[in-house]
Parts: structure tokens; C-alpha cells; sequence
């Protein structure tokens, strides 16, 4: 089969094809089930006054179910009256006792007409900034599987971004036969798939806990509170089209025999990393900065060039291409200095803005999952640095590597593993508190 | 952000569906070795089902309104891109063996599958229950084509059967309005105070 004739043209076809239906959609009727159009006040707004009621618009009529729509005061108190309809059947309302300043959660429910009962929660502020939906009353802090999501998106961070520097800067020019190119390839979709539905998995998990849903009611929960008021559903909902592109790239760069297409699926990838920073502690303590944003993308990017790195030579590179063992170990090593530099610099420049006080590293828990976090770093640089020292000369005198060296790098990768599992915990708990005169940004809350 | 409506991304999907309905069926009728004596027809199916994808992950960053419709859309994208992708190789051949055509039988039965998930209620419940079962069945019997592409291998039926497969989903997805009424009727409690 000959390569492609006419490029230009499919991709013409394809772009055209796909922008064509724009013309024959104009003709619309009806929507799907009852979506909350418009909220009185406005989700995770503020009023200088307090509203007498709160009303919810739906895109078609819906039926009231018990606590189809409840206020509540930061206490949890209950500050509305029992919900009514509009004749329509499309508008709930409430009516308020005289609240005074303060933060408030609406928790809502209805039964559309397609049957299913849908759910959301969000939150408005009278005289006070509105607290981000996730820390609506009533809803649960992070939990354990949250940290696991967190960790599981580090892995799928590592599992992208290795192998592709691996591929396209260590073995650049490398003749790489079929099977072990279609495992770099393999690899990188993978990664790229993981990364999405991890973020899919994370998100649904962080509103969960403020919705304190049911299974079967959070199929059909409202999560757009989550996804448009806050840093972290901004930061998914890029990030989930954006790793989609990677994935994309990676398999039209497998599919159509050109790796090429894999640089800028990297050049997308660290830079979709940044989604992390972002909306992390870095960029919502109160003393964030743009360095601070800066430092933690680049400390997330070399802890997951080195952890994927590292794991690809011992998963790939050793058992499938032991021709390329010496190449890639070399080429690897030269590269895992300059990123185990780049990763302790920027640790440490964020662990003395987040800690400016010594005594908070064992005063504080955050302070203690930190240390504990750096032994485990300690412990996989000082496996790095043997295999710098004592097996680096060897390979440069020309001996073959043993299959010894590839357990040990699979161990070497394992406690880098370990590290983003710290990590994640660190990053989903809070640091403690640091006095400046900045206030923190309303609608702010931590990547799940 | 302002989503569009979800019969106007259905109607989106259905004209995808409606361009990859008529090319396979083409490629039915004149035969394979015409429809591919311009090597760049091979190709459009298989780029269009990997780009399709990502339109999918942007409907998907638009379904946030329910979990389920956000976990529906990621669902066919991963699936359109996976079955895009072999499908490319195939054609390149990069991949040779008639099984692989079990990856597209796979993401036929995941789709169709989602969307009968997707649907609690009953068939005669509202003109969208309706189709959704429809279009969920169809898809599910749609994935014997490839299986039977990956048994017996190159024969038209399988081609005709994979492409009208497509048109019938296009067709029950253009008729999609989903609070209007099934057979001139609304079921019992659906639809009740539509206007």
C-alpha cells in the first residue's frame, strides 16, 4: 500500500466534513432532560442585599420531590420555606427568613419529565465572596480515594511524558524495530487515555463530595457549579480535550508511520501538566505567585520525565531492545542529572514558601508528610546514584548490562511511584497558613 | 459556558455518521479495489473516526450538566479514536490479520452499550427513550459486521451491513427531540407540561 497521495486533500475532506453539519442544524426544538438554566441570585455570586427568595429556572418543566430545594446557613441550618412551582412548572422558588451576612448553600432536586431526578448544589455569598461550590455545607473533605485519583493522574503523567523523552531525545536517530516502536506508541495512548479518565474519575470524586449523592442520583448530579466555578473544573475540562489531542496525535503518529507527530503530542503534554499548577495550592494560597506556579510545574514535569523514564527503560527498553540497553541508559543518565536538579531546586524553593518556619516541617502534618516525602526521594536518588556510579562505567567500557540492571531499574521506577504517591497526599492536604496581607481568590479550591 | 443544545450535538453526530454511512456504502457497491484505486478514499474513513474523537471530547466538556452524559461522551471518544486508529493501520497495512477488525466490533458493542446504559427509561416512554434504545440495539447488532469481517473475511456483506449500520444510527439520531412524543403520544408521566 502506498503512503498517502494527496495529504492535503483528506485533511481538506476531513476538516470540511466535519464543519458541514454546522448548516444543517439551525432548525432546533425541545432539550433533553430539565437542565438548570438560571438561578436568582447567581451561582457563586455575591449580593450586597439579602434576597427575600431563590429561585431556580429549568429548561422544561419539572416536578417537586421531597427537598427539592433547601438554603442552608454555613451552620447548616435550614433558612427557607417549603418550595413552590410556577404554573409552567419550569421555575422553583423558596422564600428566605431575613438572613443575615454570611455564606449559603443551595442544595436542589427535581424530577424532569424524561423521569430522571437530577441534583446540584452551588453557593452565593450575601456581603462576603461565595465559598467554591466544593465547600458547600454539607459536603465531605478529601478522602482517601481522592488522593488516590490524584496519584493515579501523577502515574499517568509519568507514563505519558517518559516514554515520549525517551523516544524522541534519548533515542533520537535510534533505529527502533516494530515492536518496540509500537510500545513507545502503545505507551504514549495509554498515558494519554489514563490521563483523561483519571481527570474524569478525580473530578466526579471531588463533586461527589459536596453533592453527597447516591450512586444512581450522581449519574444524573449537575456538575457544571464544579466545572465552571472553580480552578480545578477549569483546569479538568482543558486538560480532558488536550490529553484527547495527544491521544490523537499518538495514534495518527503509529497509524500513519510519523513520529514526528509525537513532538508537539509532547510539547502538549508538559504543557498540559501545567493544568496541575495551576490549579493547585500554588496558585490559590494566599502567597502564590507566578514563580510559585512556575516551580511546581517544572518540579511536576521532571518528577515525571524521571519516574516514566525510568520505567519505560526497564518495562520497554530492557526486555524488547536489548541492542539499545547501553544507548538508552547512557542517554537517559545524562538527561535524569539535569531533571533530579531541576526537581530538588524547585522542591525546595516550594517547601520554603509553603513552610517559611523550620519547625513547621515537624510541627505541622503537612510539614511531616513532607519529610516523609523527601526520605522517599532520598531513597530513589541514592538508587539512581548507584546506578550512575557502578553501572554507568561499565556500560562505557562497552560491557553488556544483565537482566540484574533492568529488576533494578524496575525498582528504581517503583519507588519513584511511591514518591507522586506522597506527593499526592501533600498536594491534597493543606499547608498550613501563611500570614499576608493578599486574600485569597473567591472560587478557588485545590485539583482534586 | 454556553453548551449547545443536546439535539443540536446529536444532530452534529448524525451527519458524521451520515458521511461515514455513505462512503462505506460506496465502497460496498463499487467494490473495494475501485473505491481504493484513489489511495486517499481509504484513508477518509479511518481520519474521520480519529478526529471525530476529539468533536467528541469537546461534546464531552460540554455534557458536565450530568455525570452520565459526561462519562457517555468520553466513553465513544476513546472508542472512535481506538477503532479509528486500528482501522488507519489496516488500511496502511501496518496490521494484516482479519482479527483486528474485532477491535471495531469491541468499540461497536461499548457505544451501543452506553447508550442503552444511558437510557433508564422504557421504549415507549417519550420519542427519546425511544431512540435511545433504538439507535443502543442497532449498534449492538451492528458490531456482528466486523466479527464476521474477522471470520470470514472480505466480503461485501459485511461492508453493506457495517455501512447501513451507520445511516440507521444517523437517521434515529436526526429524529432526536427528546421531549417530543413517541407515535403521537407522550408516555404516561413524560412530557407532561411540555409546551
Amino acid at each position: 500500500m502506498r503512503g498517502l497521495r494527496a495529504p492535503a486533500v483528506v485533511v481538506a475532506l476531513v476538516l470540511g466534513l466535519a464543519l458541514t453539519p454546522g448548516g444543517l442544524v439551525l432548525p432546533s426544538v425541545g432539550s433533553a432532560h430539565a437542565l438548570l438554566i438560571r438561578a436568582t441570585p447567581h451561582v457563586q455570586s455575591s449580593t450586597a442585599i439579602a434576597p427575600s427568595q431563590v429561585a431556580l429556572e429549568f429548561s422544561q418543566a419539572v416536578t417537586l420531590v421531597p427537598r427539592s430545594l433547601e438554603v442552608l446557613a454555613t451552620d447548616g441550618s435550614l433558612v427557607s420555606r417549603p418550595p413552590t412551582l410556577s404554573r409552567d412548572g419550569r421555575v422553583v422558588r423558596v422564600s428566605l427568613r431575613q438572613i443575615p451576612r454570611g455564606a449559603y448553600t443551595v442544595r436542589w432536586r427535581e424530577l424532569s419529565s424524561d423521569g430522571h431526578v437530577g441534583s446540584g448544589v452551588f453557593t452565593f455569598g450575601v456581603a462576603v465572596p461565595a465559598p467554591p461550590p466544593t465547600d458547600a455545607v454539607g459536603a465531605s473533605g478529601l478522602t482517601w480515594r481522592d488522593d488516590a485519583a490524584r496519584w493515579a493522574a501523577f502515574a499517568a503523567l509519568a507514563v505519558l511524558l517518559g516514554p515520549l523523552v525517551l523516544r524522541l531525545v534519548v533515542l533520537r536517530g535510534a533505529r527502533l524495530d516494530g515492536r518496540v516502536a509500537t510500545a513507545f506508541h502503545a505507551a504514549t495512548v495509554a498515558g494519554a487515555f489514563l490521563a483523561v479518565d483519571v481527570g474524569i474519575l478525580a473530578f466526579v470524586l471531588r463533586a461527589e463530595n459536596a453533592l453527597q449523592l447516591s450512586v444512581v442520583d450522581l449519574l444524573y448530579g449537575d456538575l457544571s457549579p464544579f466545572a465552571e466555578e472553580t480552578r480545578f473544573g477549569v483546569a479538568f475540562l482543558v486538560t480532558m480535550v488536550g490529553f484527547g489531542a495527544v491521544a490523537c496525535l499518538a495514534i495518527l503518529a503509529w497509524a500513519l508511520d510519523r513520529p514526528v507527530l509525537l513532538w508537539p503530542a509532547l510539547g502538549l503534554g508538559i504543557l498540559l501538566a501545567s493544568g496541575f499548577s495551576l490549579s493547585g495550592h500554588q496558585a490559590t494560597e494566599p502567597n502564590s505567585t507566578v514563580a510559585t506556579q512556575l516551580a511546581d510545574w517544572l518540579h511536576l514535569v521532571a518528577a515525571s520525565v524521571w519516574a516514566g523514564g525510568v520505567l519505560a527503560l526497564a518495562l520497554v527498553v530492557w526486555p524488547l531492545a536489548p541492542a539499545l540497553r547501553r544507548t538508552a541508559f547512557l542517554g537517559f543518565s545524562r538527561i535524569a542529572v539535569v531533571l533530579v536538579g531541576v526537581l530538588v531546586l524547585a522542591g525546595a524553593y516550594l517547601a520554603i514558601v509553603r513552610l517559611p518556619d523550620v519547625a513547621d516541617l515537624w510541627e505541622t502534618s503537612y510539614g511531616r508528610l513532607l519529610l516523609l516525602k523527601i526520605a522517599i526521594v532520598c531513597v530513589a536518588l541514592a538508587w539512581g546514584g548507584i546506578h550512575h556510579a557502578f553501572v554507568r562505567p561499565r556500560l562505557e567500557r562497552g560491557e553488556t548490562p544483565g537482566a540484574g540492571v533492568g529488576r533494578s531499574l524496575l525498582g528504581e521506577s517503583a519507588v519513584a511511584m511511591a514518591v507522586l504517591l506522597v506527593a499526592a497526599v501533600l498536594v491534597n492536604g493543606s499547608p498550613p497558613p501563611v500570614e499576608t496581607t493578599r486574600t485569597s481568590a473567591s472560587g478557588t479550591a485545590a485539583l482534586p | 459556558m454556553a453548551a449547545p443544545r443536546p439535539e443540536i450535538a446529536h444532530w452534529l453526530t448524525a451527519t458524521v455518521l451520515l458521511c461515514f454511512g455513505l462512503m462505506l456504502l460506496s465502497e460496498a457497491i463499487v467494490g473495494r479495489a475501485v473505491f481504493r484505486r484513489r489511495t486517499w478514499r481509504a484513508y477518509l474513513f479511518p481520519l474521520l473516526a480519529v478526529v471525530g474523537g476529539i468533536f467528541l471530547w469537546l461534546i464531552a466538556a460540554l455534557s458536565t450538566f450530568s455525570t452520565m452524559h459526561l462519562l457517555a461522551h468520553a466513553a465513544w471518544a476513546q472508542a472512535a479514536m481506538i477503532a479509528g486508529g486500528i482501522q488507519l493501520a489496516l488500511v496502511r497495512g501496518k496490521l494484516t490479520h482479519a482479527a483486528w477488525s474485532l477491535v471495531t466490533a469491541g468499540a461497536l458493542l461499548l457505544t451501543g452499550a452506553s447508550f442503552l446504559i444511558h437510557e433508564q427509561n422504557s421504549w415507549l416512554f417519550s420519542r427519546s427513550a425511544f431512540l435511545h434504545h433504538a439507535i443502543g440495539w442497532v449498534l449492538v447488532a451492528g458490531a456482528l459486521f466486523p466479527i464476521g469481517e474477522a471470520l470470514r473475511p472480505r466480503r461485501a456483506v459485511w461492508t453493506a451491513g457495517f455501512a447501513v449500520t451507520f445511516l440507521v444510527v444517523a437517521v434515529l439520531l436526526y429524529a432526536d427531540r427528546d421531549i417530543a412524543p413517541i407515535f403521537g403520544r407522550l408516555g404516561d408521566v413524560g412530557g407532561a407540561a411540555a409546551p
